[in-house]
């Protein structure tokens, strides 16, 4: 069953745009064929599901990892919703792409996108969600590049570039957390619900899906692709893809997180502030799609509130969880309804400003009829399906300011609350008046409204839109008898428990929706029809141009610094071996330093200096031995006669050189005399001098080791 | 035996071409794309076959011996060029008709193939060395087929670089062998003692043979290299050859050292670091260029990184998820760089800019384009999700300040791949052909490139689909080595 669910929708995306290069009305047909087979069998899995039977299913090995699938209550209710989405909006397609081109394109990603949003319903681990929600994010995206203008491609850009961005922060943080409890199934989620350690990590894995639900500040996308997509795309984004991101968000919050408190009022400050943000927002806008993005952004915040109220209540909190899932249930249905109303209105006029669609749906009997069903079931006005959910929410928050008692904060959040609520009164208001009761100024453009009464939609349209608005109604004359049994069969995946009935109709909970009302209808007399309204140039754009985070803070940091940035210092690097440094100077230095080692040999220091030095020192030596010998002989060599005369010699030199003469001629006397040099003549070269002084000098120490060793025999003997 | 037919009969194929004064075009791409055929049956032929394969070449030492062998992860090696070889013939005999001097390139594009087999089959550290370099050598003459100025400067650039690599190659090749390491073991061998020099051996051995892989200080080759003919840039520089740098890194840390023995050092700190800086500096310089067929050689350079992180945590998971990217990458970067060749030759357009709104001309090519870059980025049911999946799950798993940065990085690259992938796919579907990029006077290529295409699609999505069995042959294939 679920096998055939998943598998189907990507049958029909082959086969439509086959079946559309044959002829168009083909692939109409192959694509309504396709979703009401689709339809029909979650339909059978949802009603299995309701007699208690189990689904599965486990592909192990697939994607390299195991793949698993389980179907329980909320995850069978939302199959059947989406497909049931995808049905309504596949009839609608007809009419609405009457026109254009790129058709085999829209149904061809529609079916894959189908495939996404049920492979993320039916997953029963966090790998398996994440997988499908890839798929998802990326086939949507021919959705908001539909119409190919510039407007829609920037936006399309934006889309992606978060789906994707975010989409990594989510992988690390699923791995952050299989690094922690080594397992992604739900079940183990649950098992190691509120564990401190996995805040963090369970924060980085909803960044994705928070991105994707449209949270602030990750909603940058959501308010500029609903408006250029498609109306039935624009449906099927705000009434489904933003609710597979809150599936994310249910199964990491309520499942891993439950009862944490930081965890809890951070996504409570995420949610109101994402609740007035939207809500501020379309007051301010001046074009229908986009009116209905921002509401769409502030409902999403609704949902996020109750989550986050049924965080930090913990096991008190089923109220404020059920709140937050009737919600979703009747957000989805809403905005299928509003959408594919403004798709009617768009498809005959080309226009989504505000100023030129005054008096559109002046006599269209059932569009003025569909269109005040969803919005007074915006609005949350009793009788229509939003009331109850949002009194559930409402309900939770003073629930918490009754648990935290006198913390001024709470009070504060249910007075946003409170507020954000009378704006979607005011921006529904708004909206409707606009369409419907205001007379367009021109004319010409009056009559052609009023020409296209009672048939400016065909059958199948209108069939299409009343099929969407019954079960808004139903819902919501009936809460407590279709409603809550909706919620609580989710109690399972929300890890509540079951919610009993509440009293909706009680004074108390009409109170609260009074207020809103009050509130609502006070902001639209004086602040939209005094402030943004002139009867003549009709609806103002009066919010400042440039306060728009995605162009003063995403579009510079993520496409200008950190671009910059990045391709700098991977430019430095990428330049270091190519770098003059490296290129040049260090090949320079080393080639420089061994050229010098080259010619070193050649250099004048090896071939004048160093020479120059060890001769200046030999010859010092040589003239010092010269001199010595000199002065030896002065001394030693002088002739007794000679020195007698002379006066200036004392008796110690007189005896030296008499020893001395004594010794020479001792020294003749005793050798042959052919082995004794010529008594050298007083004017002898240097040469002969110095061949003498070194005999003598031998001779001198000669005698000294004799008389050395004399000395140490005498020194031993005794 | 065996293996030698098998790795010769590419080299005589090929050196016979020039030799034949074949005159008809036709009858010499019949040759071509027999001959590789012929030469892949070889293969298959060897990877099924149940026998061990071995054969002793020559004998210079006793520590250096030229020795065949054809292990578990030669086959994964030689099954990747087995499979996409013929593939890239065909689509090379459509794409060389725009190109001059044919019979040359295809002489030098079939010996190339016998070089990638011998190398597959290397037993021991000395014979990869050898032809490692036959690798080298006989694929310069394609990068500088053009014989124009750029090739010329890419042809020094990459003689420079993988010659140059060869060398720190050689050094860790003979300083290992004293320590008697050298012969490829499963685990590789133990050794005691002396380990700052093994460490330093293995250090200059990861940069020397990474150079095929272009990792950080040895990259800047492969994107210089893209001026070659596309079946070149699109088999050697993203397949053949550079797996070959990874395949030499993983025989040189799990087969020749001990993995063990490198845990926790500063090499695998060091090898690490580095492969992480190069996964990053590929992807943003990716981002940046323009041109498309370098901007795929830049992701290029980013993709080998990941199969290099892979192998540089040093546990069997690592190299399998390492191994088995090297094999997906393969082909899906075959696949992009067949469409940037298909698009090159059929309207001339190089720039990325130029190319918008072309998908609707193209549809096969931008199709089989987005297809192959949507594994890329890693996108679920392909095959590229799987083993960067796997490659992360162990990045964790291993834990660690350089892991888990490393898993981080992984992330990041995958965004920036997302930014160079998609900027050329979707606006090439989803925007209008602007009339200042010239006449729109282009449509799909004719059946051989068609036919590769849909085959290796093909391929890709059955990769996805068994995708996980590879990754367990692998991992089998690992086992054996950290038990």
């Amino acid at each position: 069953m679920i096998a055939s669910m998943l598998i189907l929708p990507l049958i029909g995306a082959v086969a439509a745009p086959l079946m559309g290069k044959k002829s168009g009305k083909l692939r109409g047909i192959c694509l309504r064929m396709f979703t009401l087979v689709e339809m029909a069998l979650a339909l059978g899995l949802f009603l299995g599901v309701l007699q208690g039977k189990e689904f599965s299913l486990s592909l192990p090995g697939m994607c390299g990892l195991d793949l698993s699938f389980r179907v329980d209550g909320f995850r069978g209710l939302y199959a059947l919703i989406a497909a049931f989405m995808w049905a309504m909006t596949a009839q609608f397609s007809k009419e609405y792409f009457n026109h254009g081109e790129n058709h085999g394109r829209y149904a061809c990603f529609t079916m894959i996108t189908l495939c996404g949003v049920m492979g993320v319903f039916f997953s029963d681990d966090l790998y398996t969600t994440f997988v499908f929600f890839e798929i998802m994010s990326i086939a949507s995206y021919p959705w908001v590049a539909h119409e190919e203008t510039k407007g829609a491609m920037r936006a399309a850009a934006t889309y992606l570039g978060v789906s994707i961005a975010c989409g990594m922060v989510t992988l690390m943080g699923m791995f952050l957390v299989w690094h922690e409890i080594g397992d992604l199934s739900f079940a183990a989620l649950r098992a190691n619900n509120g564990n401190a350690a996995l805040v963090l990590p369970a924060c980085l894995t909803l960044v994705g899906y928070c991105a994707k639900a449209g949270l602030a500040p990750l909603h940058i996308w959501l308010p500029k692709a609903h408006p250029v997509a498609p109306a039935p795309a624009s449906a099927l984004l705000s009434g489904m893809l933003t609710k597979t991101g809150l599936f994310g968000v249910i199964a990491v919050a309520l499942n891993l997180m439950g009862e944490n408190q930081i965890f809890g009022h951070i996504m409570l400050g995420l949610g109101l502030f994402t609740m007035l943000l939207g809500a501020v927002l379309a007051v301010f806008s001046i074009n229908l799609k986009r009116t209905l993005a921002c509401s769409s952004l502030s409902q999403i915040g609704y949902i996020t509130t109750g989550l986050a109220s049924a965080v930090i209540l913990g096991h008190h909190g089923s109220l404020a969880a059920a709140g937050a899932v009737g919600h979703m249930i009747n957000h989805s249905l809403l905005k299928l309804l509003l959408f594919m109303a403004a798709g009617a209105v768009y498809m005959n006029t080309h226009t989504l400003d505000l100023s030129a669609l005054r008096g559109y749906g002046r006599g269209k009997k059932l569009l003025h009829v569909l269109f005040l069903i969803g919005a007074l079931g915006l609005m949350g006005v009793p009788g229509i399906n939003g009331y109850a959910s949002k009194t559930m929410i409402h309900e939770g928050l003073v629930e918490i300011v009754h648990e935290f008692h006198g913390v001024i904060w709470y009070s504060v959040a249910e007075w946003v609350f409170l507020f954000a609520a009378g704006l979607t009164t005011a921006y529904m208001l708004k909206l409707y008046i606009c369409l419907f009761w205001q007379k367009n100024p021109d004319q010409k453009l009056q009559e052609k409204y009023d020409a296209l009464n009672g048939r400016d939609m065909t059958k199948r349209s209108a069939i299409a839109l009343i099929l969407s608005a019954i079960p808004v109604v139903i819902l919501g004359i009936l809460p407590n008898q279709l409603l809550m049994p909706l919620t609580r069969i989710s109690a399972h995946f929300l890890n509540h428990h079951e919610q009993g009935d509440v009293h909706f109709f009680a004074w108390v909970n009409l109170k609260g929706g009074l207020i809103t009302l009050v509130i609502g209808t006070v902001v639209y007399l004086f602040f939209v029809r005094k402030v943004l309204y002139k009867r003549e140039k009709g609806y103002l754009d009066r919010w400042p141009k440039g306060l728009d985070l995605e162009e003063i803070f995403y579009r510079p940091v993520f496409c200008r610094f950190l671009p910059w940035l990045g391709c700098g210092i991977a430019s430095f690097f990428n330049g270091i071996p190519d770098s003059k440094l490296i290129q040049v100077y260090i090949p320079r230095v080393i080639s420089g330093f061994l050229s010098f080692l080259d010619r070193l040999p050649e250099s004048r220091l090896f071939t004048r200096g160093l020479p120059g030095v060890i001769v200046g020192i030999t010859r010092v030596f040589d003239e010092l031995v010269d001199h010595a010998m000199l002065v030896g002989r002065e001394i030693f060599l002088v002739n007794r006669r000679e020195l007698r005369r002379a006066r200036n010699h004392n008796i110690f030199t007189y005896l030296a050189s008499v020893i001395a003469e004594g010794i020479h001629k001792m020294i003749r006397f005793l050798l042959p005399n052919r082995w004794l040099p010529h008594r050298a003549p007083t004017d002898m070269r240097y040469g002969t001098y110095v061949t003498n002084a070194i005999s003598f000098g031998l001779l001198l120490c000669a005698l000294g080791i004799v008389a050395a060793i004399i000395y140490v025999f005498i020194r031993t003997g005794t | 035996m065996l293996l030698l037919i098998c790795g010769l009969t590419p080299l005589i194929l090929g050196g016979a071409l020039p030799f034949l004064k074949i005159r008809q075009r036709r009858s010499r791409m019949i040759y071509v794309v027999a001959g590789t055929l012929l030469t892949s049956l070889l293969c298959a032929v060897l990877i099924f076959s149940e026998k061990e394969h071995t054969l002793e070449l020559f004998r210079v030492t006793d520590l250096l011996t030229c020795r065949l062998h054809l292990d578990g992860a030669g086959k994964v090696f030689l099954a990747v060029a087995a499979l996409l070889w013929p593939l890239a013939a065909l689509y090379a005999t459509e794409y060389m008709r725009h190109e001059k001097r044919e019979g040359n390139f295809f002489s030098w594009y079939i010996m190339t193939y016998g070089a990638a087999i011998l190398f597959s089959a290397a037993a021991n550290l000395f014979t990869l060395y050898i032809f490692y370099e036959l690798l080298t050598l006989i694929t310069l003459p394609l990068v500088q087929h053009e014989r124009d100025k750029a090739s010329i400067r890419a042809t020094r650039r990459y003689m420079l670089t993988l010659i140059g690599g060869a060398a720190l190659g050689f050094i860790a090749l003979i300083g290992l062998s004293f320590f008697g390491a050298g012969d490829f073991i499963p685990g590789g061998k133990e050794i005691a003692g002396g380990s700052t020099w093994v460490l330093w051996l293995c250090m200059l051995g990861f940069l020397g043979f990474g150079a095929k892989a272009a990792v950080f200080p040895l990259s800047r080759w492969l994107p210089s290299a893209s001026v070659a003919p596309t079946p070149v840039t699109a088999l050697l520089h993203a397949v053949a050859v550079v797996n070959a740098g990874v395949f030499a890194v993983t025989r040189l840390l799990y087969y020749t050292v001990s993995p063990a023995l490198l845990q926790g050092t500063w090499v695998q700190s060091t090898m690490m670091i580095l492969s992480m800086g190069t996964i990053l500096m590929g992807s943003v310089m990716a981002v940046r260029e323009q041109h498309l067929k370098k901007r795929l050689a830049w992701s290029t350079v980013s993709n080998l990184s990941y199969m290099l992180f892979g192998l540089s945590m040093l546990t069997e998971k690592g190299m399998a998820a390492g191994l088995g990217h090297m094999v997906f990458h393969g082909l899906m970067k075959i696949i992009l760089f067949f469409c940037a060749g298909a698009i090159l030759v059929q309207s001339g357009r190089t720039q990325v800019r130029k190319m918008h709104g072309m998908g609707r001309k193209m549809p096969l090519t931008f199709g089989a384009y987005l297809l192959a870059g949507a594994s890329l980025v890693g996108v679920p049911p392909l095959p590229g999700f799987i083993s960067k999946n796997y490659l992360e799950t162990e990045a964790f798993s291993l834990g660690g300040a350089l892991p888990i940065a490393g898993a981080v990085i992984l992330l990041m690259s995958s965004v920036l791949t997302a930014i160079y992938i998609f900027t050329v796919a979707f606006p090439a579907f989803f925007m209008r052909l602007n009339p200042a990029d010239g006449e729109g006077k282009f449509q799909d290529p004719g059946a051989a490139m068609k036919v590769t295409f849909v085959v290796l699609c093909a391929l890709l999505i059955a990769a996805g689909i068994w995708g996980g069995d590879v990754i367990r042959y692998l991992n089998g294939i690992a086992g054996g080595i950290l038990s």
